[in-house]
């Protein structure tokens, strides 16, 4: 049984995902994590003595052996590492809403500290691809930036949603890292610098992300599962009740192969085995944990693995020796061999016994028993209903019994359309039948698997049999080919060539859409049932596509569905979406505004602490001498001016926020531009879309919107 | 003094039942002893260990499911003859298998607790006990509630025996022939009792309660007396066997303790003979038996159990060898290995078996006429009420690991997380309107080996109607069984044997044409733990506590008349609509007249008054902590705060775990208040749903005097 080898418990909380071990003197690891206050603390047990404190470093008068620093804003992440060629040891990195601060604790002093405007919710330091300097990394709304040392920014992309998650590793294998994105849309996005390589879809927002080794990583989502993948394959995920907090790389057990260290929100920690997801080994901590970390923190030469909660409760791990043979729980192997063995053989007789019972009929059967016709099966359908009065639109999946017999209640599990993992329909007693309608309104347009288990017995039985059916649910399900043919055409529009013949189209047509008796040609117009004009989609005999909708990013999801069903690797397109575009328009000329008011309340606030400085020396003159009716005067003015401040801290978050927005779907817009494209015309309309907004050229971002291209 | 003990599993058998495994006598000093164990499979099994390897004496063929089992024997000789009972039946076998008695209770319903005791024995349905002495009818006592266990004292200082039954409302029943020589409360309902095996007072014997309490009672001429009593603080599970041993080698006899969470416990006794807990140990399901002995290795004793699904299990006092031999492999002992060779070997022939039951089972599917049964599968299931938490709690256990498990309710209800259940859970949309009237749709997706899962209920007085639970096993063919459990009108209170008659109270008095048994049976629809045979004589009175609350209920009622007293005003009201509704669907005319106590408002109110200010306090300080907090860090110390802030600083751990104990409390409490308000106008005839705004606008800035001020 592995124990840990230390423990402490610091008197300060710790933001989850907030910690890391910096040797910032070069020499000694300290524990550095976000807490409360929007302070970080230096753990440094190392170098008990007299340290200065100025500037934004002061000690800690509880415990000598941590220091704190004022960011003075909400931590959002947080990293240490080596940036500059030249300092003497690693760098903190501190992220917030709206900055990051890179300070170096030794020589206490900011290296640089720069404005983001898309804030940093993520944070990864190291190479990337071909850049010759470290960068650090920070994933914000909808948007990348690396930095190098001196604060210039050598990397910018957009990505799909807000960033949760990054990380650094080989994925192709060339010996060069891409950047691994994690984000709310659901997806893991893979950056070779700022092209876009691959993209897996997961069922709910990705919060963390680790490399293991060589092209494997694992990954946390929000809903409780972690896993590994090795590049675009899932390896093996478990799924929990508990959230995982933050996940850990380490080799626990000392076999060579790094393990994958989950820190969940009960204090459980647990490392799994990166082939099988097994637990090797588990403890736990008294609250949430806040992180997972390693370091050499005895400074003995052997790594730890530091387990963080966020009441301040500290652990390290040693790998285990050699004599526990890799066994770190307190188990004994062949006693659980065993045990496992004799339990599968308890469920084989039960098996059997089953048939056997069976075989015998229904000799002692009763009611309650649930009698079926041994040739029951299940039929299942998938129609798609537009709206009515009663009833939004959705798909709805037919589940019926071919006899007499009943379905008391079907349970669906499927991922990523549902509140939760599944979705239950239970008849009350006196509406049994052998039909059930279930509505199914899927939410995005993603494929799923419908995993239908169906209780089929009598109406009085209490045993039921159980009918486990799988049923896939195509991509653009929600769209009905039956159109009115009044109804106006859609006025955006996408169009591009492909090589290939209309019945492949027709093919990917059949496959992905909904459709009760199937197309033949690949003239067809739906009606998609979540609202937004009609779909329709055309094909000339020189193989160039039209798609007709005022949804861009429907646009860009059949685009992309399609290139990847018939293989494209380089797809230039041409676009008009004139609604959005105006909106968009709009949107820009906000941001503008909202620029300008935020430079406006920045100078009043300026003007306001010069008048509070003015206003407390008066007042405590006053008070010096005596002169009691000033002084409450002064600080009754003190007080409104105070009030003023709170007002216009109130309307400037707001403005913020309200930017925050506007470019949030500034980074959409263009992320949505470069998705109707695939390949490298797909890089080069979001590269340069980037440069027309530097350039502030908005003519310039909608021509390369429309064409695909800045020149002509 | 602590023990290690390690834990060794034997054999595993079919479903086992409550007390039914005990190790026969040792035939000498030091030798191992045999194991006999009874399952629902009728089989009764008799084994020793030889080298680690179980050897068995005999088998029995399989029959009706086994309830029981003791041992006995003629005074004086060793107790080695094995009963056991099934159904109405006891059977005797010698310690070699032979059959030497079959005995016909003439019970119509099946045994559910005997005791043997030289030539006399003791059987018991769930209300009937009777007393054979060789095989004669001696004594018949009718139970007013339902008898679970039954020992009998037999001291030789004794001049009779003395029968003790230990019955579902929380009494031990002694009787003296077909009498009740007294009754004796304990604190929560027995579901074991166990004679202590001391020979100088011999009238001594252990209970276990299902809410896992454990007590010692000295059994008095006239009455009884407890000599000490067991909290279960930790909530663990109810108790299901008990056994005296000296396990720790103290010489004083310990007491071993088994639970249906699965915990294992013994206890010593310190200096002052008070019992405290030595060891613990956890199997993941229920102890159905516990014993004391040595069976594995002579001259090391050992904590024999048996489970629910039938697995024998030792805790031994044997140290187990760290085997670790060269090489990276962990060496097991030969006698592992071929217990492994021997399980695997069986295992290929047992899946060829099932291969063809599996193909048979196919073919079957074919025919238009035949038949699919599968054998109902046995559930362990405990819905039972918490005292401390008013809140129910509902546990299932299943031979082999279950797969999902489907929580639907027409009533409205909370589920509440249970931190020992790992199983993924996940809400479905439900519609609350007819026709289907869900009002609770949840899936539990267990993690593998999952054999029991526990769950935590919140319901709300007034709202009553059915939860069912349909539980799907990882078993093929696969099926699901539905379970169902009654929420009660009044699902809060409790039984109890007395209530404070100085209170003020109001009354519901119900006069009309109806039976004594249906007026019975409308108390069993309201009130929870009523037996629900009708009791024998003119009229009866049962008396309640509300356990949120802490107030009364008097119900007493006879053919043709009813009476219920209660200091709260919302018990009466609610008891005064489920009645009638109940008669009318039976078509009886009632007559219902009311006598409402004003001063009980302001009673309930006064009572209320301490848990809410409490609450309102507890919250008060729980939102204070994170800013102290703050400030603390901020400022360095503390020092400068007033004591009650300092006070919540310090106490910040124990007031958070507090919190988080009772979730939703103070909610609780104000729906009651809210209810109470109502109620008590409706009596009046006024309506007075409208000021319910302001009722909660008082409940927010709470002060006794002006709710009370309010309620006039």
């Amino acid at each position: 049984m592995l124990v840990p080898i230390f423990t402490l418990k610091l008197n300060h909380k710790i933001n989850p995902r907030m910690v890391a071990i910096g040797k910032f003197d070069g020499v000694h690891p300290c524990l550095t994590a976000a807490t409360q206050a929007g302070k970080v603390f230096i753990h440094n047990p190392h170098t008990r003595g007299q340290r200065p404190a100025a500037h934004r470093l002061s000690q800690s008068t509880q415990d000598s052996d941590i220091s704190l620093l004022n960011i003075n804003q909400a931590v959002t992440c947080l990293t240490a590492g080596m940036l500059g060629p030249n300092t003497t040891g690693d760098t903190l990195l501190v992220g917030s809403q709206t900055n990051l601060l890179a300070y170096d604790v030794h020589d206490n002093a900011d290296i640089f500290y720069r404005e983001v405007t898309d804030g940093a919710n993520a944070i990864v330091l190291g190479k990337l691809g071909d850049i010759p300097t470290p960068l650090a990394i920070i994933g914000g709304n909808c948007a990348l930036q690396g930095f190098d040392y001196e604060g210039n920014d050598h990397f910018w992309t957009v990505t799909g949603d807000n960033v949760r998650s990054l990380v650094l590793c080989d994925f192709t294998g060339d010996g060069k890292n891409e950047l691994l994105v994690g984000s709310e849309d659901f997806d893991i996005r893979v950056f070779k610098e700022d092209e876009l390589v691959s993209e897996m879809t997961e069922n709910e927002t990705v919060t963390s992300l680790c490399h293991m080794h060589d092209s494997r990583f694992g990954y946390a989502l929000a809903n409780g599962t972690v896993g590994v993948y090795d590049r675009t394959a899932r390896y093996w995920r478990i799924k929990s009740k508990n959230h995982a907090m933050s996940i850990h790389a380490f080799d626990l057990n000392a076999d060579g192969v790094v393990e994958l260290i989950t820190g969940w929100s009960n204090g459980k920690i647990d490392a799994r085995s990166d082939r099988t997801g097994e637990v090797i080994f588990k403890d736990n901590l008294s609250s949430s944990v806040a992180g997972v970390v390693e370091g050499d923190y005895r400074l003995d030469g052997q790594k730890q693995l530091i387990c963080t909660s966020v009441e301040g409760e500290v652990r390290g791990y040693l790998p285990a020796s050699k004599d526990l043979k890799g066994n770190l729980m307190d188990s004994s192997a062949e006693q659980d061999l065993i045990r496992e063995l004799s339990q599968r053989r308890q469920n084989l007789l039960l098996e059997l016994r089953n048939y056997e019972e069976n075989a015998k009929g229904v000799s002692e059967a009763n009611s309650g028993m649930g009698v079926i016709p041994a040739n029951t099966q299940l039929q299942t359908a998938l129609s798609v209903r537009p709206a009515t009065e009663a009833q939004k639109a959705h798909v709805e999946l037919c589940i019926s019994t071919p006899n007499e017999t009943i379905i008391r209640a079907v349970l669906i599990f499927a991922e990523g359309i549902f509140e939760g993992e599944s979705h239950v329909v239970h008849p009350s007693s006196q509406n049994l039948s052998g039909c059930v309608r279930v509505p199914i309104v899927p939410p995005k347009d993603i494929p799923v698997d419908l995993h239908i288990k169906a209780f089929v017995g009598g109406k009085t039985s209490t045993q039921f049999h159980v009918f486990e059916i799988t049923r896939q649910l195509p991509r653009f399900s929600l769209y009905d080919i039956t159109v009115d043919a009044s109804a106006a055409p859609s006025t955006g529009c996408v169009t591009f060539s492909i090589n290939d013949r209309p019945q492949r189209v027709v093919m990917w047509l059949n496959q992905n859409f909904l459709l009760p008796e199937g197309v033949d040609s690949p003239e067809v117009t739906f009606n998609p049932l979540r609202g937004g004009g009609l779909l329709s989609i055309s094909m000339t005999s020189n193989g160039q596509i039209t798609l007709r909708t005022d949804d861009i990013d429907l646009a860009g999801d059949l685009v992309q569905s399609l290139a990847t069903f018939l293989g494209i690797e380089d797809l230039s397109a041409e676009a008009d979406f004139p609604g959005y575009f105006e909106e968009l328009r709009s949107t820009l000329t906000e941001v503008d505004e909202f620029h300008s008011v935020h430079q406006k309340l920045t100078a009043a606030m300026a003007d306001h602490s010069n008048y509070i400085r003015n206003m407390l020396v008066q007042a405590e003159d006053a008070r010096l001498m005596g002169d009691i009716t000033t002084m409450k005067k002064r600080y009754r003015e003190l007080y409104d001016l105070n009030r003023d401040l709170v007002n216009e801290y109130k309307i400037r978050s707001n403005n913020h926020n309200a930017l925050l927005a506007c470019l949030k779907s500034v980074n959409q817009a263009i992320q949505r531009a470069g998705r109707l494209r695939v390949g490298k015309p797909k890089n080069q309309v979001i590269s340069a879309c980037r440069d027309a907004i530097k350039s502030n050229n908005v003519t310039a971002l909608f021509r390369i919107m429309r064409a695909g291209t800045a020149s002509s | 003094m602590e023990i290690r003990l390690n834990r060794v599993d034997y054999v595993q058998v079919g479903v086992t039942s409550q007390k039914t495994m005990r190790l026969l006598p040792a035939l000498g000093k030091r030798a191992t002893q045999k194991v006999a164990i009874a399952d629902h499979d009728g089989i009764l099994t008799c084994f020793g260990m030889k080298k680690g390897e179980a050897v068995p004496v005999f088998k029995t063929l399989p029959g009706q499911k086994i309830t029981r089992m003791d041992l006995g024997g003629a005074v004086g000789t060793p107790q080695e003859k094995i009963f056991v009972c099934s159904g109405s039946q006891v059977r005797g076998f010698t310690k070699k298998g032979k059959q030497f008695l079959t005995f016909e209770a003439n019970l119509t319903e099946t045994i559910n607790a005997m005791h043997v005791s030289g030539a006399d024995l003791f059987v018991c349905a769930s209300y009937i006990y009777n007393h054979y002495c060789d095989c004669k009818d001696q004594d018949y006592y009718l139970s007013g509630d339902k008898i679970n266990d039954i020992t009998c004292l037999t001291s030789e200082k004794l001049t009779r025996l003395v029968p003790i039954l230990a019955c579902q409302d929380r009494v031990l029943r002694v009787l003296q022939g077909s009498e009740l020589a007294y009754d004796f409360e304990v604190p929560g309902p027995p579901s074991v009792l166990e004679l202590v095996n001391n020979f100088c007072t011999g009238d001594e014997i252990l209970y276990g309660t299902t809410d896992g309490k454990i007590g010692l009672v000295q059994i008095g001429e006239h009455s009884a007396a407890t000599k000490w009593e067991i909290d279960n603080d930790k909530k663990k599970g109810g108790i299901l066997c008990i056994d005296t041993y000296d396990i720790i080698g103290d010489g004083v006899n310990d007491i071993l303790v088994g639970r249906d969470d699965g915990t294992v416990e013994v206890y010593g006794f310190d200096s002052n003979s008070e019992p405290t807990l030595r060891f613990e140990h956890v199997l993941t399901e229920s102890v159905t038996s516990i014993q004391g002995g040595c069976v594995g290795k002579e001259s090391y004793d050992e904590v024999l159990t048996a489970t629910y699904t039938g697995w024998v299990t030792g805790l031994t006092t044997e140290p187990q060898m760290a085997e670790a031999g060269p090489g990276d492999e962990v060496r097991m002992s030969k006698e592992t290995q071929s217990k492994v060779e021997a399980l695997r070997a069986e295992m290929e022939q047992l899946q060829v078996k099932v291969m063809q039951g599996r193909e048979q089972y196919q073919q079957i599917s074919q025919s238009s006429t035949a038949v699919s049964v599968v054998p109902i599968f046995s559930v362990n299931d405990k819905f039972t009420l918490c005292q401390d938490d008013a809140s129910y709690s509902l546990t299932l256990e299943v031979q082999t690991a279950i797969d999902n498990l489907l929580l639907q309710s027409d009533v409205p209800i909370d589920l509440l997380d249970v931190d020992k259940n790992s199983a993924v859970v996940s809400f479905s949309e439900c519609d609350s309107e007819q026709p289907n009237g869900n009002f609770l749709l949840a899936t539990y997706r267990c993690q593998a080996n999952t054999t029991r899962l526990e769950l935590k209920i919140r319901s709300i007085e007034g709202q009553y109607g059915t939860l069912q639970a349909y539980i799907t096993p990882r078993l093929q063919p696969k099926t699901c069984q539905v379970r169902q459990y009654q929420i009660k009108p009044l699902s809060l209170h409790q039984r109890t044997h007395s209530i404070d008659q100085e209170r003020p109270m109001n009354r519901l008095s119900l006069v009309g044409q109806f039976s004594f048994a249906e007026i019975h049976s409308w108390v069993v629809f309201c009130l929870p733990e009523v037996p629900e045979k009708t009791p024998a004589g003119e009229g009866i009175t049962f008396y309640f506590h509300n356990t949120f609350l802490g107030t009364q209920l008097e119900a007493t009622y006879c053919k043709g008349e009813g009476h219920f007293r209660s200091d709260n005003i919302s018990t009466i009201s609610i008891l005064s609509d489920v009645l009638s509704k109940e008669a009318t669907k039976k078509k009886i005319n009632l007559n219902i007249s009311y006598d409402i106590n004003d001063d009980s408002v302001s009673h309930t109110l006064k009572m209320i008054h301490p848990k809410l200010e409490y609450q309102l306090l507890l919250a008060r300080k729980v939102q204070l902590i994170d800013a102290l907090k703050e400030l603390q860090v901020h400022e360095g110390n503390a020092d400068f705060l007033i004591p009650e802030y300092r006070k919540i600083l310090d106490e910040s751990a124990n007031l958070l775990e507090e919190y988080k104990k009772q979730p939703a409390h103070l909610e609780r409490l104000y729906g009651m208040i809210t209810d109470l308000f109502i109620d008590k106008f409706k009596f009046k005839g006024q309506n007075v749903k409208t000021k319910v705004s302001s009722l909660l606008e008082i409940l927010d800035n709470y002060d006794l005097n002006s709710l009370l001020d309010f309620f006039q």
